[in-house]
C-alpha cells in the first residue's frame, strides 16, 4: 500500500526540483514548480516554508545563506544523500498512488 | 535526532526567528523585484508580493514550529499568560485557590495515611515476593506451624529463596530501670533474610547463633529502642536481663522494619532436637521469599502436595492439615484496615469532586466576562483548539497553586494525627510511623492537580468556546448573559454540589452514630471508674499453679485494702475488650464429634468478677472464697452455654474439661452456676458462649486486673503499683489505663475514619452551600433587568422573592433526591465496616436531608432578597 498524501507531493515536488536544479532558494522552488507544470500547479508560500524546515530538521535537505544574481541575500537548499533515498521513496509511492487513483477512475 | 536539534533551537529561538524572518522577506523582496521587472510600479509590485504571500506572521509561526519544538515553547507563552491572567483577577484566583488546596489536601493527608499503613507499611524490599504460611485443619481457619512440618517444607519444597520461622514470648526485662513487659520474637537468622532487613545500628544474629548455647544476643526493635533507650546509639553491646538471663544487644531494627509490629526485641530462635520433632504443637509463624518467578499459587500447590505427603507418612499428627499461603501485605493489612481506608479514600475523592464542581461554576461565570478576549483573539486566527489549550492550562495552573497549599494542609493535618494518635494504638500500626509526605504522595497530589485541573476546566472551556463570533464582537465589551446551555450545566453541577453533600455528610453521621453507640458500648460498666492493668507472671518464678494462686490472693487482698477501691478483681479478658480465648472443651460422658465445633469463652476470673462487673447468677452460686485450690474445681457458665449444650437439662453439677483438643490435661471442673450474658467482643456481632473458671483453683499465666473506685480510676495508678511492688518488685504492670481509655484506645483507627469523613463531609456542605449561593447570585445578576421589569409592572416584592427561591428549591430538592440516592449505596458500605450501623436509619437521613436542604435554600436566601430589592428605576436605566 502506497503511503502518500498531499504534503508528501509537495516534499516530492520539492525533492525532485531539488534533484534536477541543484541549488534553489525558496523564491526559485515555487517558480521551477509553476514553469515546470506548465503554470497548473502554484505552490502556496505558506505550506513551502514551513515544508523546507521540516524537510531540513529531518536532514533530507540542507541549507545556506548566499547572494543571488541580484546582490540579495537568500537562504539555498541542496538535496542531501538522505533526501535523495527519500526521493526514490517518494517517486515510487506516488507512481503507486497514480496507478491505483487511475485505476479506481476507470473501472469504478 | 530531528527532535533534539528542534529543541536545542528553543534555545537560541531569537537567532532562528530572525533567519526565518530574514529569509520570507528575501522571498518577498524577489517576487517585487520580478514584478517591477514585469513593468508594475513599485507600490503595485509590493502589494501584489504581500497578497500572494499571504499572513507572514502565520507562515513565519507555522516555520517556526517545523525549526523548534514549538509546543514546550507555547506551553511556556501559556503558562505566562495564565498567570498574568489569574493575576488580574486575584478574588477568583485566592477563592479557587483555597477550594482547591482543600480538595487536594485533604486527598494528600489521605493518601499519605494509607501509602504508610495499607500500601507500604515495611521498608521491604520486594516485598510482594514475601508470602507468609500457615497450616490449616480441614480448610478451616489458619493455624500456626508445627515445627517439624516447617523443617520438612524447607527440605522438600523448592518455590522459596529462603524460609523463616518465629514464635512469641512473653518476658520480663529486669535490670534496666523498672521492670517491663516486652514481647520477644524468637526467630530464626532467616528471618531478618527473608525480610532483607538490615540493622541500622549494629548487626542482626547469624545462623551459626541460633543454637542452643550461643543465643545470648538480642536485636531491638526501632520504637523499643526509643521508648525504652531513648535512641541511645551505646545500647550496643549493652547487656539485658530477659526472664532472668542475660543477653547482649547486638543490633537496631530500621524504623521502616516494624514487624512484627508488636515486637520489642528478637532474639535468636535455638529449637532442642525434640521441639524440631513436634508435629503437633502448631505453635509457630512461617514468613518466606517467593523465589523469581514462582506465583504464591504454585507455591501454595507445592507445599499442599508436601502436606499430602507428610499426612500419608504420619497420619496421627498430620490427617487433615493443610496449607494456605498469603502474601505478607494482605496479613499485616488484615481485612478491616483497607476497607477503611478505601472508604475515606473514596469519600475524600468525592470531596475533590465536589471541589471541581465548584471551580467549574467559578469558572462559567469568569467566562461569560471572558467572551470579549475569547471573541477577539478567534477573530484574530487563533484556532479553538490552541484557545482550548490556553483556558486548560490557566487550570491546571490553578490546580497546581491548589496542590501547594494542599501540601501544606496535607502536612499540618499529618502532624495533628501523628501526635493525636495514642502511642500504645500506634505500636500495633505497622508503618503509621512512617506516615509522611514522601515522594509517592508528591506524586499523587499532582496527579490529583493535573486531574482536578481538567476536569473542572474542560467544561466551563468548552462552553466558553462556543460563541457566536459576529455577535459577540458587534455587543462589544458591553456585559452578556450566558447561554441557556450554561446556566443549565451550572445548574447541574450546583445539584452535584448538593447530592455529594448529601451522600457524604450521611455517611459521616451514620459512622459517627455507630462509633458513639461503641463508645458508650461498656457504660454499663461504669468504666470510667474502673482501672485496669496487665501482669503476667514470669514462668521461672512462678512455676506451679499453687504460686500462681498465691499471687492473685495475695494481690488481690492488698488492692481491695486501699483506699476508695470498691472493687478489686482479675479476669483473662474485660467485656467488649476482643481479649477473650475461644477453647475447645469437652463434657463429661457425651463424645466429640469429630468436625463440630465445640468452643467457649475460657475466662478465669477471681471470685469476686461477676459481683464486681454487675453481672447477675441466674441459676446455682458464683465463686466464693471457700473455692480454693484444695477445693473441687468449679465453673459457672453463662445461659448462652447452658441454653446451648444442656437445652432443657439442669447443667448444675455437670462436669466439663476446657482445651479439650490440645491434650493439655486440664483439670474437670463442675458447673455450680449460670450466669447471665456478658459481651467479649466489641467488633465480632456474635456473643459466644461462656465458660469462667475461678483464678483461684486454675490460675492464668497473665491477667487483666480491674480495680473500681468511686473516684477518680487514674489517681489509683500510683497506691497500686506501690501495693504490688511491695509483693513482687521485679513484676512489670502493663497498660495502665481506665477502662474507658481501653475501649477508646481501640477504637482509635474508626475515630480516625470517622472523623476523616467527617471533615470531609463538612467540606463538601460548606462548598455546596457556596455553589448553589453562587448559581443564584448569578441568576439574579443576570435577571436583574427582567425582575425590574417585572417590579414595574406591578410585580409584588415578595412575588419575587418567591420565584428566585422556587428555582433555588428546585435545584436543592433535585440534588438532594440524588444524593439520598448516594447515600443509601454509601449507608450499605459503612454498614459494612461497622456493626450496629443501619444503613436505614430513618433519623439520620430525615435530619440530615432537612438539615442540607435548609442550609442550600438558606444560602439562596440573600440572592433572593438582593433580588426582591432591586430598584426598578435603575434596573431598567442600567442597561
Amino acid at each position: 500500500m502506497a503511503k502518500t498524501d498531499l504534503q508528501g507531493t509537495l516534499d516530492l515536488l520539492v525533492l525532485k526540483t531539488l534533484a534536477q536544479n541543484g541549488t534553489l532558494h525558496g523564491y526559485g522552488i515555487v517558480q521551477h514548480i509553476q514553469s515546470a507544470s506548465g503554470e497548473l500547479l502554484r505552490v502556496e508560500e505558506g505550506s513551502l516554508y514551513p515544508a523546507l524546515h521540516r524537510m531540513e530538521q529531518a536532514g533530507w535537505i540542507a541549507a545556506e545563506w548566499a547572494l543571488t544574481e541580484t546582490n540579495r541575500r537568500a537562504k539555498y537548499y541542496k538535496m542531501t544523500a538522505q533526501g535523495r533515498r527519500q526521493l526514490q521513496q517518494a517517486e515510487e509511492s506516488f507512481d503507486q498512488l497514480v496507478k491505483g487513483v487511475r485505476a479506481v477512475l476507470r473501472y469504478a | 535526532m530531528a527532535i533534539f536539534k528542534r529543541i536545542g533551537n528553543l534555545m537560541h529561538r531569537a537567532r532562528v526567528d530572525r533567519e526565518i524572518n530574514a529569509e520570507l522577506q528575501a522571498h518577498i523582496e524577489m517576487r517585487i523585484d520580478e514584478n517591477v521587472g514585469r513593468g508594475m510600479s513599485p507600490e503595485e509590485a509590493r502589494r501584489d508580493a504581500l497578497l500572494r504571500f499571504g499572513n507572514p506572521t502565520a507562515t513565519r509561526e507555522r516555520v517556526m514550529g517545523a525549526d523548534a519544538a514549538l509546543g514546550l515553547e507555547s506551553f511556556w507563552a501559556d503558562v505566562r499568560y495564565a498567570w498574568r491572567n489569574l493575576m488580574k483577577s486575584p478574588g477568583f484566583t485566592i477563592t479557587v485557590a483555597v477550594t482547591a488546596a482543600l480538595g487536594i489536601g485533604v486527598n494528600t493527608a489521605a493518601f499519605s495515611s494509607m501509602d504508610a499503613v495499607v500500601l507500604h507499611p515495611l521498608a521491604v524490599p520486594q516485598m510482594d515476593r514475601v508470602v507468609t504460611i500457615a497450616e490449616q485443619q480441614d480448610r478451616s481457619g489458619n493455624s500456626g506451624v508445627a515445627l517439624a512440618n516447617y523443617e520438612d517444607w524447607q527440605k522438600q519444597s523448592g518455590s522459596f529463596e529462603d524460609m523463616s520461622v518465629r514464635t512469641s514470648a512473653d518476658m520480663s526485662l529486669t535490670g534496666a530501670g523498672d521492670a517491663a513487659h516486652v514481647n520477644a520474637k524468637l526467630t530464626s537468622a532467616s528471618f531478618f533474610t527473608v525480610l532483607r532487613a538490615q540493622a541500622i545500628l549494629g548487626r542482626v544474629y547469624a545462623e551459626d547463633e541460633c543454637q542452643p548455647g550461643r543465643d545470648a544476643v538480642a536485636v531491638l526493635n526501632y520504637g523499643f529502642w526509643q521508648r525504652r533507650f531513648g535512641g541511645d546509639p551505646t545500647v550496643l553491646n549493652r547487656k539485658i536481663e530477659l526472664d532472668e538471663r542475660v543477653y547482649t544487644v547486638i543490633g537496631v531494627l530500621p524504623k521502616a522494619m516494624q514487624y512484627p509490629s508488636e515486637a520489642d526485641v528478637y532474639l535468636p530462635f535455638a529449637p532442642t532436637a525434640q521441639r524440631l520433632a513436634n508435629r503437633t504443637a502448631h505453635d509457630y509463624l512461617v514468613a518466606a521469599r517467593l523465589r523469581d518467578g514462582v506465583t504464591m499459587k504454585q507455591a501454595q500447590a507445592e507445599l499442599r502436595a508436601i502436606a499430602g505427603r507428610l499426612a500419608r507418612a504420619y497420619p496421627a499428627t498430620n490427617l487433615g492439615w493443610s496449607v494456605k499461603v498469603e502474601s505478607l501485605l494482605d496479613g499485616i493489612n488484615g481485612d478491616m484496615t483497607p476497607l477503611y481506608y478505601r472508604m475515606i479514600m473514596y469519600a475524600t475523592l468525592f470531596v475533590l469532586l465536589v471541589v471541581c464542581a465548584n471551580v467549574s461554576n467559578l469558572q462559567f461565570a469568569r467566562g461569560i466576562a471572558r467572551r470579549p478576549e475569547i471573541a477577539m483573539r478567534t477573530a484574530l486566527g487563533a484556532s479553538r483548539w490552541r484557545l482550548l489549550r490556553q483556558l486548560l492550562t490557566e487550570n491546571i495552573l490553578l490546580g497546581l497553586v491548589g496542590a501547594a497549599g494542599g501540601v501544606a494542609i496535607a502536612g499540618i493535618y499529618l502532624h495533628l494525627i501523628l501526635i493525636s494518635m495514642p502511642a500504645r494504638v500506634a505500636r500495633y500500626m505497622s508503618g503509621w510511623s512512617n506516615t509522611s509526605l514522601n515522594g509517592r504522595v508528591l506524586a499523587f497530589s499532582l496527579l490529583l492537580a493535573i486531574a482536578a485541573g481538567i476536569v473542572s476546566g474542560i467544561a466551563p472551556a468548552i462552553e466558553a468556546l462556543r460563541l457566536n463570533l459576529v455577535e459577540q464582537l458587534k455587543a462589544g465589551s458591553r456585559a452578556s448573559t450566558g447561554s441557556g446551555r450554561g446556566k443549565r450545566l451550572r445548574s447541574i453541577f450546583a445539584v452535584a454540589q448538593i447530592s455529594l453533600a448529601v451522600a457524604l455528610v450521611i455517611g459521616a453521621a451514620l459512622m459517627s452514630k455507630g462509633m458513639w453507640g461503641l463508645l458508650h458500648v461498656a457504660d454499663a460498666y461504669e468504666p470510667q471508674k474502673t482501672l485496669t492493668f496487665n501482669v503476667t507472671l514470669p514462668a521461672a518464678r512462678y512455676d506451679t499453679p499453687q504460686k500462681q494462686a498465691a499471687w492473685y490472693r495475695a494481690s488481690l487482698e492488698r488492692l481491695r485494702a486501699l483506699p476508695g477501691v470498691t472493687h478489686a478483681d482479675v479476669t483473662t479478658a474485660l467485656p467488649y475488650t476482643d481479649a477473650g480465648w475461644n477453647d475447645d472443651f469437652e463434657i463429661e460422658n457425651r463424645p466429640v464429634f469429630p468436625g463440630k465445633d465445640q468452643r467457649a469463652l475460657h475466662l478465669a476470673v477471681s471470685d469476686g468478677y461477676l459481683a464486681a462487673l454487675r453481672i447477675p447468677i441466674v441459676a446455682g452460686r458464683g465463686f466464693t472464697k471457700s473455692d480454693s485450690f484444695d477445693s473441687v474445681p468449679v465453673a459457672v457458665v453463662s445461659r448462652r452455654f447452658a441454653g446451648q449444650y444442656f437445652p432443657g437439662q439442669n447443667p448444675l453439677g455437670r462436669r466439663i474439661r476446657m482445651s479439650a483438643g490440645e491434650k493439655k490435661f486440664e483439670p474437670w471442673v463442675t458447673i455450680v452456676g449460670v450466669a447471665e450474658e456478658a459481651k467479649y467482643t466489641l467488633w465480632d456481632p456474635t456473643v459466644y458462649s461462656a465458660v469462667y473458671l475461678d483464678a483461684a483453683q486454675i490460675p492464668p499465666p497473665s491477667a487483666t486486673y480491674a480495680v473500681m473506685t468511686n473516684g477518680d480510676a487514674l489517681a489509683l495508678a500510683e497506691p497500686a503499683r506501690k501495693a504490688l511492688a511491695g509483693l513482687d518488685p521485679a513484676l512489670p504492670l502493663d497498660t495502665v489505663e481506665t477502662y474507658e481509655r481501653l475501649i477508646k484506645d481501640s477504637l482509635t483507627g474508626l475515630m480516625y475514619a470517622a472523623a476523616m469523613l467527617g471533615i470531609d463531609a463538612l467540606i463538601a456542605l460548606l462548598l455546596a452551600a457556596i455553589g448553589i449561593f453562587g448559581v443564584m447570585a448569578n441568576l439574579v445578576g443576570e435577571r436583574t433587568r427582567e425582575i425590574g421589569v417585572r417590579l414595574a409592572l406591578g410585580a409584588r416584592r415578595e412575588d419575587v422573592l418567591r420565584m428566585i427561591l422556587r428555582r433555588a428549591s428546585r435545584l436543592t430538592a433535585i440534588g438532594v433526591g440524588s444524593g439520598l440516592v448516594l447515600a443509601f449505596c454509601l449507608a450499605r458500605l459503612v454498614a459494612n465496616l461497622l456493626r450496629g450501623v443501619r444503613p436505614d436509619d430513618p433519623a439520620v437521613f430525615i435530619g440530615i436531608t432537612v438539615a442540607i436542604a435548609a442550609i442550600a435554600v438558606g444560602s439562596s436566601w440573600v440572592p433572593a432578597r438582593r433580588a426582591s430589592r432591586v430598584d426598578p428605576m435603575q434596573a431598567l436605566r442600567s442597561e
